[in-house]
């Protein structure tokens, strides 16, 4: 098991340093200048040569890439040039918000998500499988900006069970959590679903079913056991999804959090912060399917078998 | 009465005074929405940075302020004057003023601040600025490298607060982010960038300047400034009672506010201008008669009355209505008159087509619109296509962010016409628009004239006085307006909402914005 995450991670490394080069390349050739952002009405096109001078942005691209690279490799996500602080400060920051946020939204369309699936899969075919499905699928479907705007408008304004915006108590996560949480619904309850499906027509589950097994025990001990193998798959990919789903969200809630220092930043173009912000974002994503293997191994010795 | 009642009803007593205090003190906290386009400001530092919000103003004192009229007031300065040739300016301090952390503000403070703005980016506000000489404790005079008119407005920028030596030296780069002291009515107790900032009162605070009512420390006890960007959301934390006044709205959310019994809408001056330069580099925007005709075309009065319901006011130059140098000779005003744009291109040669799209030797008239997104450049943008296309001239939006766009302007030859929105409150904004040494950008208009080069340098350098720099700001601007660089669009006008039921506003709001000569005065009912 140890060679096998050894290997694993050892892949890792070319991935991080092609998606590190990506993200950079990115960044630096969509139009706009960081410096536009903090010259000054009444400053001079020298003065303007000379910021451009003082955050290295006259030189060559490859070799701006060159030095965050090497600045990368000794924990130097280098410095805001319109938040002027530490990036890695400013992710420090921000990233609990988001973490927080992205988990419980996991939390909340894992369980909805696999117990969907599971009634779905269960009555198939039937009227409670097409509703529900039908209502996951509309859920998923609605643009979550748009949800976001109208949980506020229902729960916020009209019932006024929750604050609009911020992040200042608990309560204010319910309607993001939710929001962000329902786009994963759909994904879930489906996988559930076709698992629970493919499952119950095994041998074993025939067996289970002669021998006079209840049949509420074989759906939820049997079934829907070994049909979790593929909804941790699917889980464990979903890692990166925790911190990338809240980008929008994050704005529309006015709620601190990776998101709002992405969009913030970007609008800005302030490069040193948007690369941190995609890095921590294509590191969760890259995490989230290291750990999604090694799920899979742990749980499958045949996958073990094959990958080492 | 037993000794052991007395006490039980003097500690009652004192627990009920607690109480009804901190009642009252809570009674006076409030929470406010910063404009959209103060979130992400990073510090609270006036003299290094680069991006300042709205709290800033309540933090620091400066030495000047503006009313919304737009002229001077003193605010530290209880008064200044200047020699003839401009060379000297002497501003006399308000006396027993105390920073946040209880150091005193006098003339060697000012001795201080003057050339820290040295090497920073807002280092061209004092540049003029030979040196600073005490004459007294609580008098100073700017002895001066050249003549600098607009050295007041410069004092009265919020870069111009006056920050705590003692604190901004200890600090360093953290002043600003962890910590700032000023001399003004509120103390920063937190800020997260992007998320609030809270102030509470300076209860020693005794420098407001005459513009305000209050004289002593703010009514308002504690301050929460929220950053949220999105309006909508921001309306909606409004009309919910989660913040009681929002520092900016947009006019297309006025309507929806008006509906609102709950809440007050108050208006001040904007210092915005909505206009569209014309790239004179590139055909046909280099020939002067279809300059004319374009700028004719634009009917500011449709404008302002569909899409911003009269609020606001029609652009008929490039500066805001409040300045002097807004107030040209009538026959330079550009102003809507579709028969003269007929006629110009008719003269031309430019002959109307089957498809209403002029052409001529073979080419058609028909140019490429560019617009920034957001719905108020995207209405406008539409409205001005179509009266583009009343007189004959076909036009191709293009929507670009604002970063994007930018950079496209700074290929100097790809883009004809846009729709823009400057905010700036100070007729140099001219010579940032259109001064040939920043073609591109800002110059979207490309315009590199020599007689417009040497009235911009003349406005410039050459004055030494107010009058003699509204003078000379007047003829370059005369000049621009002349040349057809640009359509004028729309001012629009700023606004603010706040819950009625629970702020008490001053009727009139005095200050460029909404800053600490209004913010003192504002209580919680």
């Amino acid at each position: 098991m140890l060679t096998f995450v050894i290997k694993r991670l050892a892949s890792l490394v070319p991935v991080f340093l092609v998606v590190s080069m990506i993200i950079f390349m990115i960044i630096h050739l969509v139009p706009g200048d960081p410096i536009d952002s903090i010259v000054q009405i009444g400053s001079t096109p020298e003065q303007k040569a000379e910021l451009t001078a003082k955050y290295g942005l006259d030189k060559p691209l490859i070799v701006q890439y060159g030095i965050w690279l090497a600045k990368l490799a000794t924990g130097d996500l280098g410095e805001a040039i319109i938040l002027r602080q530490p990036v890695s400060t400013l992710i420090a920051q921000n990233l609990p918000h988001s973490l927080i946020l992205g988990t419980l939204a996991l939390v909340f369309s894992t369980i909805v998500g696999i117990a969907a699936g599971a009634v779905a899969a269960i009555w198939k075919d039937g009227f409670v499988d097409r509703a529900v499905m039908g209502i996951i699928l509309l859920g998923s479907t609605v643009p979550s900006f748009w949800l976001g705007l109208l949980m506020i408008l229902l729960f916020a304004v009209q019932l006024g069970w929750f604050p609009v915006s911020g992040a200042r108590s608990w309560s204010a996560l319910v309607l993001p959590v939710l929001t962000i949480g329902f786009g994963g619904v759909a994904l879930v309850a489906r996988v559930t679903r076709v698992a629970m499906i493919d499952i119950a027509r095994r041998d074993f589950v025939m067996m289970l079913h002669a021998k006079g097994v209840p049949a509420w025990r074989i759906q939820l001990q049997h079934i829907l056991r070994h049909a979790l193998l593929p909804v941790v798959t699917i889980l464990s990919l979903r890692i990166g999804w925790i911190l990338g789903g809240a980008v929008t969200i994050e704005y529309v809630f006015a709620r601190p959090g990776l998101g709002s220092l992405l969009i913030t930043s970007l609008n800005q173009r302030d490069y040193p912060v948007v690369q941190g912000c995609l890095l921590m974002l294509a590191i969760a994503v890259m995490l989230g399917t290291l750990i999604g293997d090694i799920v899979q191994a742990a749980m499958d010795p045949r996958v073990r078998e094959r990958m080492s | 009465m037993r000794s052991t009642t007395k006490a039980i009803l003097l500690c009652g007593s004192a627990l009920l005074s607690v109480a009804l205090l901190s009642g009252t003190a809570m009674a006076q906290d409030v929470t406010f929405v910063m404009p959209a386009r103060d979130v992400g400001a990073p510090s609270y530092n006036p003299i290094k940075g680069t991006r300042l919000n709205a709290a800033t103003t309540l933090i620091y004192d400066r030495m000047v302020i503006q009313d919304a009229d737009q002229s001077f007031h003193g605010q530290l300065a209880t008064s200044w004057e200047t020699t003839s040739d401009g060379m000297s300016w002497t501003f006399k301090l308000k006396p027993n003023v105390k920073f946040h952390d209880d150091e005193p503000f006098n003339a060697e403070t000012i001795v201080w601040w003057v050339p820290k703005f040295k090497g920073t980016e807002n280092a061209f506000m004092t540049d003029a600025i030979e040196k600073v000489e005490v004459i007294d404790p609580l008098t100073v005079k700017f002895v001066m490298k050249n003549p600098d008119p607009n050295l007041l407005f410069n004092m009265a920028s919020s870069f111009m607060g006056i920050p705590s030596p003692k604190a901004f030296d200890a600090m360093g780069d953290r002043f600003g982010v962890s910590a700032a002291v000023g001399t003004g009515p509120f103390k920063l107790e937190s800020f997260a960038v992007g998320q609030q900032t809270v102030l509470v009162r300076n209860d020693a605070y005794n420098s407001a300047s005459k513009l305000s009512t209050n004289q002593g420390p703010a009514k308002l006890k504690k301050i929460t400034l929220r950053e949220i960007p999105d309006d909508s959301t921001a309306f909606l934390e409004l009309k919910t009672g989660g913040v009681d006044m929002l520092l900016s709205v947009p006019t297309d959310f006025l309507p929806r506010l008006s509906a609102e019994r709950a809440t007050k809408v108050v208006t001040l001056p904007g210092t915005e201008v909505y206009y569209m330069p014309m790239n004179t580099s590139v055909e046909p925007f280099t020939d002067i008669k279809v300059r004319e005709a374009t700028a004719f075309a634009i009917n500011q009065k449709e404008i302002l009355a569909s899409l911003f319901g009269g609020v606001g006011a029609e652009a008929n130059t490039f500066l805001i209505g409040g300045l002097a140098e807004a107030k040209v000779d009538p026959k330079f005003r550009i102003a809507y008159d579709p028969a003269r744009s007929r006629k110009v291109l008719d003269d031309a040669g430019w002959a109307l087509g089957p498809d209403g799209v002029r052409a001529k030797g073979g080419v058609k008239l028909q140019v490429k619109l560019w617009t920034q997104n957001g719905t108020e450049f995207k209405r406008i943008t539409e409205v001005v296509q179509a009266q583009l296309k009343a007189v004959g001239i076909g036009a191709d939006i293009t929507v670009f962010d604002a970063a994007t766009i930018t950079a496209q302007y700074r290929k100097r030859t790809e883009h004809q016409l846009a729709v823009r929105v400057y905010s700036w409150a100070n007729a140099d904004i001219l010579d940032w628009f259109f001064s040939g040494k920043r073609l591109g950008h800002p110059n979207h208009a490309m315009w590199n004239d020599p007689a417009s080069e040497a009235l911009n340098e003349k406005a410039m350098k050459g004055s030494r006085n107010w009058d003699e720099r509204v003078t000379n700001f007047r003829a370059y601007h005369e000049n621009l307006l002349s040349q057809f660089v640009f359509a004028p669009i729309y001012q629009p006008v700023q606004n603010f909402a706040y819950a009625d039921a629970r702020l008490s506003v001053p009727a009139t709001i005095r200050g460029t914005r909404l800053q600490s000569q209004t913010v003192v005065d504002i209580e919680k009912k």
